[in-house]
């Protein structure tokens, strides 16, 4: 094929035409789908570990749905700029907090007020999903970050700071790792945050306010979370601040550790890792047990909801729908080993047996997610890691408070 | 004139591909540095020079990762010529088993970041890893370590996985530097009784210069780029001690501030000018 020299030159310009176009979207531009609504639909999470049973739900209901899943990490920061596109996830997931806002900012989600499917669920356990009197999302997991606990090495429950501490001394003095923590790991280390925090924080939006300036990383209540962190260090496995998720999970696994201090999230690993030992949850209670607010924390992650940039809502809205069905939500529920928010879930899976006590517990919403600039929450969470690692308390948490009070 | 027509006509679509997808996004970051975009908003807000003084003057965290950058590029450019330059001296003679050894060596530079933040990861794990259990193996259990979990010294740890990763690559530019230089030199070196490290010292060292100047610069430009096994070894985002300037960028732009981000970018950006600048002039110097 041979092109004259004006085709060369029109063939040239429309490319560079078309270049400075793609480059010129700005603020305010968007790209909408053009994709055709054939084909299958694209359910955007970041559970991997929940995979195989998504896929085992989708083949029995003979339903057309594409699992697009990302690290949760890359998921929290990159979700928001694909969902726009449209072209992933018409049906999605989001994380409770800054990017459930950012997303709700930016329009994605479709309103889902009013439609027959929110009426299976638990009404206050979705709040998480509501904003401005909608329901713009479903939260559709239920998970506890609260520190897991092997019931054939740990078999009290202290109700106080100082039972706590003697608990891992009577760990230790057995041999085993009182508390394997995933230092190394910001996303999961940062859990071990929520449980210190709920009963030394004055008011329950604490952490949140520390965010808009109302509190300081260096008020007493924190410094005391802070001195908690460094009378713990003794327990922790060796060189804690650079042990990653996986290899903490292993520990305690392995039944070389007593604690795990993720949540029941990670259930379903232990158990993949052989583990056959009683799995329950355990929280430090912080203060004196007059004094303690809650046993520990929950969290309403996991939330569902179909992308209003979607070229495919319809169907979007019908795989939702799927999931809402109890015994569809009894199989991921069972599956995952994870509670659901869905009303009359049969629980056959013997750890969400154990676990469902937990269900009617006085837990506290997850105060980690109050964050909504991810630096600011990775300075906190980073004095506490500092401390772990030697720093003083108080160094810490000046050096935290100078990176809020830029960031804030 | 026709010639002169017809070049144009055949840089044009590289120069509409370039300006298209470097020269106006490049402008289009100077102009978003003004303002406190989100990255997604239809409406957005001037803020003049504002991001632009916060990041230099007001942002201990951007200020951290350009420490840990330039420790990082100060470890890796220093361990990693070295290396490749111990390793292209002893190997660039071709003997018995040193086709092997290249290869050997070579070898890290065609794996993925990904492969090799997983290697390292598993070499550094404080209790499973491979180093701690050489240390206690060895008898110097003593000095087991955190590694990645250390505030002041876990960019280092991350530099010596660099310089494994790409040191066989740099050894490569070195054999072939050592290869071109005349072996009549090396004669009468020998002739006038010159040793081993003094051949290497008045030969080999002046006469591969070149080849230095590349490896110093390649491997300056590819550890101020360091970002996925910085992401692959310490998770994302990396905490402060682990940070480096790409993956602070890539953090702002995560946090949904595309605007400052874009101000730390065009620092990002003065900062590599800079030190290349400072390089050529040191090689100037250094070769008269």
């Amino acid at each position: 094929m041979s092109y004259s020299r004006r085709q060369l030159l029109r063939l040239a310009t429309g490319a560079g035409a078309a270049s400075l176009l793609a480059a010129c979207a700005g603020p305010g531009g968007s790209s909408s789908s053009t994709s055709t609504t054939d084909g299958p639909i694209s359910f955007a999470h970041w559970r991997a570990e929940d995979k195989e049973v998504f896929e085992q739900i989708i083949k029995d209901a003979k339903l057309s749905v594409r699992q697009d899943i990302s690290p949760s990490n890359d998921y929290q920061s990159t979700a928001l700029q694909k969902l726009r596109g449209g072209s992933v996830g018409d049906a999605f997931t989001a994380f409770r907090g800054a990017q459930f806002l950012e997303i709700a900012k930016a329009g994605v989600w479709t309103d889902l007020t009013g439609r027959a499917l929110v009426a299976k669920y638990e009404p206050n356990l979705i709040t998480a999903g509501a904003q401005d009197g909608k329901q713009l999302g479903l939260p559709y997991q239920l998970v506890f970050n609260t520190p897991l606990a092997n019931r054939d090495l740990v078999t009290e429950t202290p109700k106080d700071w100082d039972g706590f501490l003697a608990l891992l001394e009577t760990l230790k003095g057995k041999g085993v790792t009182p508390i394997a923590w995933p230092g190394g790991d910001a996303a999961n280390a940062g859990q071990l945050l929520n449980v210190m925090v709920v009963n030394n924080a004055p008011t329950d939006d604490a952490l949140g306010k520390i965010e808009t300036g109302e509190a300081k990383v260096t008020d007493d209540w924190f410094l005391t979370v802070l001195k908690q962190y460094q009378q713990l260090t003794p327990y922790l496995q060796k060189g804690a601040t650079g042990t990653s998720s996986d290899a903490a999970l292993a520990l305690f696994a392995q039944g070389k550790a007593g604690l795990l201090a993720t949540g029941s999230f990670q259930v379903s690993g232990v158990r993949k890792l052989g583990a056959t030992f009683p799995i329950d949850l355990l929280a430090p209670i912080t203060t004196t047990a007059d004094k303690a607010k809650y046993e520990g924390v929950f969290n309403a992650t996991f939330i569902l909801g179909v992308n209003a940039k979607s070229s495919k809502p319809d169907a979007a809205q019908a795989w939702l729908d799927h999931l809402s069905d109890p015994a569809v939500a009894g199989v991921y529920a069972n599956g995952t080993a994870q509670h659901v928010t869905v009303q009359g879930v049969e629980y056959t899976n013997a750890d969400l047996k154990a676990l469902a006590p937990w269900l009617t517990r006085k837990t506290a919403l997850a105060p980690r997610f109050q964050f909504s600039n991810l630096d600011v929450r990775g300075a906190v969470e980073n004095a506490a890691v500092q401390v772990v690692g030697g720093k003083s308390p108080e160094e810490a948490a000046e050096a935290a408070q100078k990176v809020v009070d830029q960031k804030k | 004139m026709r010639s002169s027509r017809a070049l144009y006509l055949f840089a044009a679509p590289a120069l509409a591909l370039y300006g298209g997808f470097f020269l106006l996004p490049a402008v289009q970051g100077l102009r978003y540095a003004t303002t406190d975009w989100d990255g997604y908003s239809p409406a957005f807000h001037d803020v003049g020079a504002a991001n632009l003084t916060d990041v230099v003057t007001d942002d201990d965290l951007f200020r951290h990762a350009l420490t840990n950058n330039l420790k990082f590029l100060l470890v890796v450019v220093l361990g990693q010529t070295a290396l490749a330059l111990l390793l292209a001296v002893l190997l660039a003679a071709r003997s018995r088993g040193s086709t092997w050894l290249r290869a050997l060596f070579f070898l890290p530079t065609v794996l993925s970041s990904v492969s090799v933040a997983f290697i390292w990861k598993f070499v550094y794990d404080p209790n499973f890893g491979l180093a701690n259990a050489v240390l206690r193996g060895v008898g110097l259990g003593r000095f087991e370590s955190a590694y990645l979990g250390n505030e002041g010294t876990a960019i280092l740890w991350v530099a010596v996985a660099q310089i494994w990763f790409h040191a066989g690559q740099m050894m490569v530019v070195y054999i072939a530097g050592i290869n071109q230089i005349p072996g009549e030199l090396y004669d009468a070196a020998r002739t006038d009784g010159a040793g081993r490290w003094q051949q290497f010292r008045h030969v080999t060292w002046p006469m591969i210069a070149p080849a230095t100047a590349l490896v110093v610069a390649y491997t300056t430009l590819q550890s101020f780029k360091a970002f996925d096994l910085i992401l692959g070894l310490a998770g994302n985002p990396p905490r402060s001690s682990l940070d480096v300037l790409a993956t602070r960028i890539y953090s702002t732009f995560a946090n949904s501030q595309l605007g400052y981000a874009a101000a730390e970018s065009i620092v990002f950006m003065v900062a590599i000018a800079l030190v290349t600048f400072l390089q050529n002039r040191a090689a100037r110097v250094a070769h008269g």
